[in-house]
């Protein structure tokens, strides 16, 4: 196929290139479900404190290279490297103490708990016994929440009580206050408004101020494209491109995605 | 002038936020009106106050473990029959003339495999615990009434007296132990599930159970463990009834089920899992029992108690949602 090759040209090279300089580095993964191919040959890299956008249409392989990374899937061949060493992903628990953390929009809070125990959901602070050390856990989780440039006044209020865009903030300051070192935001600004989304774009910013890179999951091409550094563009489990901001435009990449193929251009 | 409805408005506001003491009203409101309007006030007599606290916390501890429950998002139809059950396993270890502290400890074991089952079943076959419990519901009272003949049993304690004045015996004359037995377990719990990390396993786990998974919280044991608690709550409370009652009845724990599920909805309770405190539950079981016991003295004829019952239940419903509503503004205290 013609795309292979031009996508071939874009990332396989510079795999062999900057190979130590990137947080973390797919080679020639690829994955079937049954006699259905979800992806093949992908070649993906993120760098430190990278935003890069992971762009498709419906079906094009984005959640399934993600999984990948994140442990819930395992590739039927190829191979990851993080920080410059060869890993396993072999679970979720896997990529979490990798500092790999995935924040989904809607399996990331319980509505009807405090902000601060949804920050600690699942690895509470904790005094003797087990007994949750309210305290620490409210400071903490205010600290992650400033940190990120959100204003929020009480750690005890329950999370149905925010805006849908304060509620990804705090899903992201729960991976900031837990030192992940890349974070993949899947379909962050879906459902926002347009302020509201504004304000997750601004988050993002800010992890990478924190030195954190960030995998940006969208459909929407003008948030991404006003969000991240590097867009890779998947359309039917191949990569049909890698490519800088400052080497392409907004309607390069929008004819590229309903294309589908890299000769438009 | 304005400091004086700012204050007034943050009055309403602490009601508000505050669920528990909203039901605690409901239940001095009732306690006053049958004191007032039983004939002689004869409700609140010493000899009424010691049945009440006696019969009612069986009951009462039944429904702060399926308040427990509910906040982990499953239910339990079938706790009258694991009662039921329980109180025939203990007839059974009783009359082999084992120790009887030995035959109480095998019973509570008994009520948990019991629980455990409701548990795995709901989260290995995947189909809701209504269903499940259901099932159990029927099956444990089948099973019950055939072992048992459908026979009422005799129990004697004089034997035992250390061990029956633990559980059924009155405190300075005043206080009955089973009402000390729920005080003792609704700290406890409530220890547990809002201040222990556990806890807040349960209430993530009920309240959106695929962030909880999301988050390494293993939900599947979490719900087990609810079951299971459940299970030797209450064949704790089996054991109490038998002990109070002195003889087995194989109708006990007839309709407790939902009266259970009542209670934990009168005290903020929520259906869909993830919402509710144990102190509301705690004021939820005290409301449920108070109207049982308090129109027995109204001299009205006994189908109005569920009458009662049906309107206090969706009345309750009804105001608890237009409460949460404002709630969920101003934050929340349990």
């Amino acid at each position: 196929m013609s795309d292979n090759k031009a996508k071939g040209k874009s990332a396989s090279s510079s795999a062999r290139t900057v190979h130590d300089a990137s947080l973390v580095r797919m080679v020639d993964i690829h994955k079937w479900f049954g006699k259905v191919c979800a992806l093949r040959n992908i070649d993906f890299h993120v760098n430190h404190a990278e935003i890069v956008g992971l762009v498709g249409d419906n079906g094009a392989g984005k959640s399934t290279l993600i999984k990948i990374l994140s442990g819930f899937y395992t590739a039927d061949r190829g191979e990851i490297y993080y920080e410059g060493k060869k890993v396993d992903i072999a679970n979720p628990k896997v990529a979490k103490q990798l500092g790999i953390e995935t924040v989904y929009q809607e399996q990331a809070l319980a509505p009807h708990v405090s902000i601060a125990r949804n920050v600690f959901m699942g690895r509470e602070l904790t005094k003797i016994l087990g007994f949750m050390d309210r305290g620490r856990m409210d400071e903490e989780s205010m600290g992650a929440i400033t940190k990120l440039g959100l204003r929020i006044k009480d750690p005890e209020a329950m999370v149905e009580a925010l805006s849908g865009g304060q509620r990804q903030g705090v899903a992201i300051a729960r991976v900031l206050h837990f030192k992940a070192k890349l974070v993949v935001l899947d379909e962050p600004t879906i459902a926002l408004s347009v302020k509201e989304s504004q304000q997750v774009l601004d988050f993002v910013q800010q992890l990478k101020a924190e030195g954190i890179s960030v995998i940006f999951i969208t459909h929407n091409i003008f948030h991404v494209f006003q969000a991240a550094e590097r867009f890779f563009i998947l359309s039917h489990g191949e990569a049909l491109t890698d490519v800088r901001k400052e080497d392409t435009d907004i309607d390069h990449l929008i004819d590229l995605i309903v294309s589908g193929r890299t000769e438009m251009k | 002038m304005s400091g004086n409805t700012g204050q007034g408005k943050r009055v309403l506001n602490t009601f508000i936020r505050m669920r528990s003491l909203n039901v605690f009203i409901i239940f001095a409101l009732l306690f006053t009106v049958f004191t007032i309007f039983s004939p002689g006030h004869r409700f609140s007599s010493k000899e009424n106050m010691l049945v009440f606290l006696a019969a009612g916390s069986e009951y009462n501890i039944v429904a702060l473990v399926v308040g427990m429950l509910m906040i982990a998002g499953e239910f339990d139809l079938s706790v009258g029959s694991i009662l039921v059950f329980t109180s025939y396993v203990f007839l059974s270890l009783f009359n082999t003339g084992i120790n009887i502290l030995a035959a109480l400890i095998l019973t509570l074991c008994s009520g948990a495999v019991l629980g455990f089952i409701n548990g795995i079943i709901t989260v290995k076959a995947k189909i809701p615990s209504f269903i499940t419990t259901l099932g159990a519901m029927l099956l444990w009272r089948g099973v019950t009434l055939f072992w048992s003949g459908g026979e009422q049993g005799g129990l004697d304690f004089t034997q035992n007296p250390v061990i029956f004045k633990a559980i059924s015996g009155v405190v300075g004359g005043l206080i009955p132990a089973q009402f000390i037995w729920f005080v003792g377990i609704t700290i406890v719990i409530a220890l547990l599930i809002h201040y222990h990390k556990f806890g807040n396993w349960i209430f993530t786990t009920g309240d959106n159970k695929m962030a909880a998974r999301a988050m390494g919280i293993n939900t599947d044991a979490i719900k087990i463990i609810c079951f299971v608690i459940v299970g030797a709550a209450v064949s704790f409370a089996a054991v109490m009834q038998m002990f109070r009652a002195a003889t087995f009845s194989a109708r006990a724990g007839d309709g407790w089920e939902l009266k259970a599920i009542a209670a934990a909805v009168v005290g903020g309770t929520a259906l869909s899992g993830g919402i509710g405190s144990i102190i509301g539950v705690f004021w939820g079981a005290m409301v449920i029992s108070v109207i049982e016991n308090g129109l027995i003295f109204m001299r009205i004829a006994y189908w109005w108690t569920f009458t009662v019952f049906g309107v206090i239940i969706v009345a309750t419903a009804i105001i608890s949602r237009v409460i949460d509503q404002r709630r969920a503004m101003l934050g929340a205290d349990r």
